[in-house]
Parts: C-alpha cells; sequence; structure tokens
C-alpha cells in the first residue's frame, strides 16, 4: 500500500515486512497442519490418529473441512516460497507484480478459511454467508495486518537516522487512514450481518459465551476506531515540506499505532476464541439481569400511550443529535444538548413502564417441545401438585388456595402469553411467594411438561374466539403437535404435514359420530385434491380402531390405532362436544374448532380459504413466546 | 527472468492446474453416474416387493384391495393405496382393519398382489 520506494530507510522496512510475513507464514503452515492432526484426531476419535498418514489423508481429502485446508495450505506454501525468493525489484513494474501477487495468493488463502468456519454451517443462503465472512476476513486482515507494519514503518521513521523516509512514511499512513475509513465501514456491515445469524437477539448476545465475547470485541473495536479517530486529527500536522516534518508529531503517531496494533491483536485473540466456541444461536441463553423490557407488560394498559410518546419523544432526540452533526458544519451546543434532553427523557418516559422481572432461564428455550405426549404428562403433574391451589381449570380457586393472599394466579387468562416458557419453568422450578419450589420433586422434564400443559391452558383461553369457519390470516393458536400410527405402519407426526398440507384433525366416538364419519369419508374425495389430511381419532381409542369401524362405509383416511390417549388428552382440552374437528393449518396453527356440525361446502371452502393465504406466521418451532 | 513474467507464468500454471482438475473430477462425475444408470437398469425387471400394512377396504367387484401401508422399499412412499390382486382367493381370509404383511410382484408400475397374511397388532 505503502508504494514504491528507493529510500535506504523505506527498503530496510520493506526487507522487515517481507521477513515478518515469511515467518507468518511458517506459523501459519504449522498451526493448520496442527489443527488438520488435531480435526483428525477428533473426527476419528482416538488421539493416535492425529499422527497417521491414512487417517490424515482420509480427513484431508475426504471432508470438506479438510479439503480447504489442504487447499489453503497449499496456497500458503506457494506464498512462502514467492516471499523467500530472493529477486530483484528496482524495477517498478517488478515491484507491483511481486507484492500484488503475494497478496492475491495471501488473499485467496484467508477467504478458503471463511469456507471452513461457522459462516459455511450457515442455512439458508450459506453462500451468502461465506461470501459476507470473506469480505469480513480481508477487511480485517487488511487493516489488523497492515497497523504492525505502519507502526513499524512510523519508528523507523522518527529515529534520527530514518529522516530519509519521513515522506514516505507519511504517505502511506495517509493513504492507510483512507484506506481504513473504507476498510471499518466494510468490517461493520458484514459484522452486523453475521451478528445477525449466528446470535440473532438480545438475549443471546448478552446470555451466552460467544455473545458476550463479541461484546468484548466490540468494545475493543470502538477503542481502535477512538484513537484511529484522534490519529486523524494528527494527520493535518504531518503535511508540509516533507524533511522538515516534525518528529514529535510523528512519535506521537507511532505510539498511538503501535496501541491500536496491540489491540488489533488482542482482538484477533478473541475471534481465535471465538472461532472455537459454539455460536450463541446454538446455545441455551441465561439471561443475566433481574429485569426485562417487554411490550406485552403494557400491551393492554393504559401506560401504553406514554411508552409510544416517551419513544417519539427519543427518535425526535436521535434525529436533533444526527442533524447537529450532519447539517451544521459549526458545532451547534445548544442543539446538541437539547437532542441529548431529548433522547435522555424520551427513555425515561418509555422504558420503565415497559420493564417487567426475569430469570436466567427467560430465554431458555423449552427442552421438551410443545408436543401432546408432554402436555398430556404435564396435565397429570398437574392434578398431582398444582390443582390444590389453582384449582382444576386453572382458574387459581382451588380448595388449597382460598385462604392465601395473593390468591392463587389464574393459569388461564393469557397467563402464557405475558411471561415466557422459561419465567413458568423457573418459578415451578423455584417457588414464588406462598408458591413452594417443585425443584426436589420434579425433574426437569416433569417441570417443563408443566410449563407445556399451561401453555396450552392458555391456549385453549385464547381460542376460544375460533370458529367453525376460518378466519383468514389470523393464526394465533399453536395446535400441540402429536404423534399417531395406523396399524403395523410407522408412526408419524403432525409436523411432517407442515408446509404440505393442511390437517382435520377429528375427534370421534362410536356409534355416534357415526353419521358425521360417513359424510366425511364421502366429502375426503373433495377435501383430499384441496391439500387436506383427515386424522380420525376415537375417544376411546385402541389398536382395533379401524376394525370397530367396520367395512362400511370405506373410510380411507388414518385412523389412529396408536397414540389416541395423548391425543384425546391435549386436543379434549380445547374440545366443545364428544365429536370435535380442528383443522391446522401449513404453518402449524389451530384455524377452526367445530362440533362436527358444518357441512361439506364449508369443509371446502375452509380448505380453499387456507390455500388462498399467503404464508403469515413463522412454524410455531421458531414461536417460543 | 523479470519477476513480473514468473508471476504470468506461476497464474498460468495455477490455472491450468485448476482447469484440468475441474475437468477430471467432472469425467470421473460423468463415468460413475453412468455405471449407477447401468446397475439400476440391471436391476430391473419382475421382481417381489414386501411390505406391512392395514387394510382400509376390499372391493371384490373390481379385484382390489385398499391397504394404509408403510414404506415400500424401491417403490413408494408410505400412504394409502389400493392393489390389484391376482386372484379374490389372495383377501377371502382378511377383514377390513386387519394388520397384514403383503407381497407385490412385477415390474413398477405394473405391480399386481400376490400373497396377503395377516399379522398380530402389537
Amino acid at each position: 500500500m505503502a508504494g514504491h520506494s528507493d529510500r535506504p530507510t523505506a527498503l530496510g522496512w520493506q526487507t522487515r515486512v517481507g521477513r515478518l510475513a515469511c515467518a507468518l507464514v511458517v506459523v501459519a503452515l504449522t498451526s493448520g497442519a496442527v489443527a488438520l492432526a488435531q480435526q483428525t484426531a477428533s473426527l476419528e476419535q482416538r488421539p493416535g490418529a492425529a499422527l497417521e498418514p491414512a487417517a490424515l489423508a482420509r480427513v484431508a481429502l475426504e471432508t470438506q473441512a479438510g479439503m480447504v485446508w489442504t487447499l489453503r495450505l497449499s496456497l500458503l506454501v506457494l506464498l512462502g516460497a514467492f516471499l523467500v525468493m530472493r529477486v530483484d525489484l528496482t524495477s517498478r513494474v517488478d515491484w507491483r507484480a511481486a507484492r500484488g501477487y503475494a497478496l492475491v495468493l495471501a488473499g485467496a488463502a484467508l477467504a478458503l478459511l471463511a469456507a471452513a468456519g461457522h459462516a459455511a454451517a450457515v442455512e439458508p443462503e450459506t453462500a451468502l454467508a461465506i461470501a459476507v465472512d470473506i469480505v469480513h476476513l480481508l477487511g480485517a486482515a487488511l487493516w489488523a495486518g497492515g497497523l504492525p507494519a505502519l507502526a513499524l514503518l512510523l519508528a523507523a521513521a522518527s529515529r534520527e537516522t530514518g529522516a530519509d523516509a519521513r515522506p514516505y512514511a507519511v504517505v502511506a499512513t495517509r493513504r492507510f487512514s483512507r484506506t481504513a475509513v473504507l476498510l471499518v465501514a466494510a468490517l461493520a456491515l458484514s459484522g452486523a450481518v453475521m451478528t445477525l445469524s449466528q446470535v440473532g437477539s438480545i438475549p443471546a448476545l448478552i446470555g451466552t459465551r460467544y455473545g458476550r465475547l463479541l461484546l468484548l470485541k466490540l468494545a475493543l473495536v470502538v477503542a481502535i476506531v477512538a484513537l484511529a479517530a484522534l490519529n486523524r486529527r494528527l494527520l493535518p500536522a504531518l503535511s508540509g515540506d516533507a524533511v522538515a516534518v516534525g518528529r514529535p508529531a510523528m512519535r506521537r503517531l507511532r505510539l498511538f499505532v503501535g496501541v491500536e496494533a496491540a489491540l488489533a491483536l488482542t482482538v484477533l485473540v478473541v475471534v481465535a476464541v471465538m472461532g472455537v466456541t459454539p455460536p450463541a444461536r446454538h446455545e441455551q441463553p441465561v439471561w443475566p439481569l433481574d429485569f426485562r423490557l417487554a411490550w406485552a407488560t403494557v400491551a393492554d394498559s393504559p401506560q401504553a400511550p406514554f411508552v409510544l410518546v416517551g419513544s417519539q419523544v427519543a427518535v425526535l432526540g436521535v434525529v436533533a443529535l444526527i442533524a447537529s452533526r450532519l447539517l451544521f458544519r459549526a458545532r451547534r451546543p445548544a442543539v446538541l444538548a437539547g437532542g441529548g434532553v431529548l433522547v435522555l427523557a424520551g427513555l425515561a418516559m418509555a422504558l420503565p413502564p415497559l420493564v417487567t422481572d426475569a430469570y436466567p432461564t427467560t430465554y431458555r428455550r423449552p427442552a421438551v417441545p410443545y408436543h401432546a405426549g408432554s402436555i398430556a404428562a404435564g396435565a397429570h403433574a398437574y392434578r398431582d401438585h398444582c390443582a390444590a391451589c389453582h384449582g382444576p381449570s386453572g382458574a387459581g380457586n382451588g380448595p388449597a388456595g382460598a385462604a392465601l393472599d395473593p390468591p392463587p394466579s389464574d393459569l388461564r387468562a393469557h397467563h402464557a402469553a405475558l411471561h415466557t416458557a422459561g419465567d413458568l419453568f423457573w418459578w415451578i422450578t423455584h417457588g414464588r411467594r406462598q408458591m413452594p419450589a417443585f425443584r426436589g420433586r420434579l425433574d426437569a422434564e416433569q417441570r417443563w411438561d408443566l410449563v407445556n400443559f399451561i401453555r396450552a391452558l392458555s391456549a385453549v383461553d385464547a381460542a376460544r374466539v375460533l370458529t367453525p369457519v376460518v378466519q383468514p390470516e389470523r393464526p394465533l393458536v399453536v395446535a400441540p403437535d402429536f404423534v399417531f400410527a395406523v396399524g403395523p405402519t410407522p408412526p408419524r407426526a403432525l409436523k411432517d404435514f407442515r408446509g404440505r398440507r393442511s390437517v382435520l384433525v377429528v375427534l370421534y366416538t362410536l356409534p355416534n359420530s357415526r353419521p358425521r364419519l360417513t359424510a366425511l369419508a364421502a366429502a375426503y374425495e373433495t377435501l383430499a385434491p384441496l391439500g387436506v389430511e383427515i386424522v380420525a381419532v376415537p375417544f376411546d381409542g385402541g389398536p382395533d380402531a379401524i376394525k370397530r369401524l367396520g367395512a362400511e362405509p370405506r373410510i380411507l383416511f388414518p385412523v389412529v390405532t396408536d397414540g389416541a390417549a395423548e391425543i384425546v388428552a391435549t386436543y379434549g382440552m380445547f374440545a366443545r362436544g364428544p365429536h370435535a374437528e380442528f383443522l391446522v393449518d401449513r404453518q402449524g396453527y389451530l384455524r377452526t374448532i367445530d362440533t362436527g356440525g358444518v357441512d361439506a361446502a364449508t369443509l371446502a371452502a375452509n380448505a380453499e380459504a387456507l390455500n388462498r393465504e399467503r404464508v403469515v406466521a413463522t412454524p410455531p418451532a421458531e414461536h417460543v413466546h | 527472468m523479470r519477476v513480473w513474467r514468473v508471476v504470468v507464468l506461476l497464474t498460468l500454471a495455477l490455472a491450468v492446474g485448476v482447469g484440468w482438475g475441474y475437468v477430471w473430477w467432472g469425467r470421473q462425475v460423468t463415468r460413475l453416474t453412468g455405471e449407477l444408470a447401468e446397475a439400476r437398469a440391471a436391476a430391473a425387471g419382475p421382481r417381489d416387493y414386501r411390505a406391512e400394512g392395514v387394510v382400509r377396504a376390499v372391493l371384490p367387484e373390481m379385484n382390489i384391495v385398499v391397504i394404509t401401508h408403510a414404506e415400500i422399499t424401491g417403490y413408494m412412499p408410505a400412504m394409502t393405496m389400493g392393489f390389484r390382486a391376482t386372484s379374490p382367493k389372495i383377501y377371502e381370509t382378511v377383514d377390513v382393519g386387519d394388520a397384514v404383511r403383503f407381497t407385490l410382484r412385477g415390474t413398477p408400475p405394473n405391480l399386481a398382489l400376490v400373497a396377503l397374511e395377516k399379522i398380530t397388532t402389537r
């Protein structure tokens, strides 16, 4: 970047940097080989494999990461050989060719790193993730790699004997400074994209090891950028007659750049640790604060307008701050101060009502999925341990709870919507007010079953608005997943239909439901082509369910012979009669509840209404309250 | 030799090497695909397919038994469908709701039900 020069000090510096680069290539080669050996040992699951040529060859040539490493190491060997070559670089063309080629080789070797890192595991859009990672790697390499070299040059130039290289050093610093602005912008942009895909949420950022390492890295980078901003102020002091450039200014610059380089190396250490830490997205976040901000806290309360007004005031303040920087070249302290006051006042108005209690498990994803089996088990545990106080239906009216003040919580009314699954898990585990801790009495799985049962209670309450007719674009209630089998065929899950067909779950009793089943058997011929599968679940299920339906009418949709008990226990909570029908859409949301009263035309209209819908909600797997 | 000439030569060598490797790899893939297709063709022809299922309907007038079955390896995934029987005798002994193990014979898609035996349910 510094360009060609014939000054002795500059030439000496170039040789030094060249030698350093050679040494670094050797380090990279050695560490790369060690990493490959270590990977081999961990893939073969025995330490001895790290030294076996056959095992090494297998990993290097047959795994994607191994191929990438092999390519990368061979590029590095080429680069090393190229750097070691003693060549005459007095002509400008030769100099450009040599440096340019070294840059291309090093860049290619570095870019390959992206194909073996966390970015290569991102799905979908792997190519985009790798491209962003390459931008980030190259940007970081040019920036963090340029800093030590620049520090060396400034050190050489600020010595008494190095005065001949000072103009050269000033030019180099200018060019680096200009490039660095672009590099930092590229790094910030690509870093933000990668953070979205590898971290994805605030709990993951402050609640996991990876997230905290990222925060540490960001703090270091902010320090470097702040120093760099100071340096840019120094640059004008270096202009003017080249040889007369002051040594003090150059000394100070050297010191700052040296500190920046040291910080940049620390960032690299943090990055290395992050490289071997599982990305935050795959970890269970542990929330470190005892509060969080949630819109649900005020959504229906009279404080909601304050929050809205406060947030608008804060936004106005931010706009004022930006305007004071951009619009007025001359500083306007009044605008600046006014903006700051507005931001603070707005936040003071908007944030306090949003504060709600939080616990270390608040953002934990449930360890047991929202599944009929879990809900049925939770219902059982609820009867044994909770119903005495919270009441048999969760209304908070149990006999043992009558004397308590405050009374036991009503678990039905949107309870799970206001609190995360992790909150409920924490209360069941550690107790709350007069409620005892259940850590000793129920194991973790049973406690998650209870959480799922409470979520189902809340869902039953929310499902009261559902009618026998599909209300377009309004998926509100997640349908609990279940597993069923028909005869000796392997079990299938409700989730298997997701993205492909909607499912009409029919809970029936014999003989009362027989006319309805006959009607459904006839309607199936119309419904199946419309993308609706019917799954019939006998209330009093058993292995002979199909036999008991008899040969007439011919029922060809799945009739559950295995798994009916759990489905009945869960969907029975939503049922409004001894015969119940539930339409589950392709995203896994419950869309209609019926007692079997609607005719075939309405069923077909419901199916068509679902077919007309765009995908309006993410599938419930990602949908954790 | 001038350095820039070395650079150009090295780059050319790299490009030729990568290009040759790519072509070699492409040929390898074509050869393997061909072999796979030949092997598949050799494996085709009349054969037996066995699977388990449950009888959902018997249609004697069309000589068809409708079965909800597990995956039929090499032929079709799990589903409910009707199979033409080679003779009415095959389904004389089964009723709707019976769990069965059945055998299809022929070359897809022309398969016929040649055997049907009850299995005890779990």
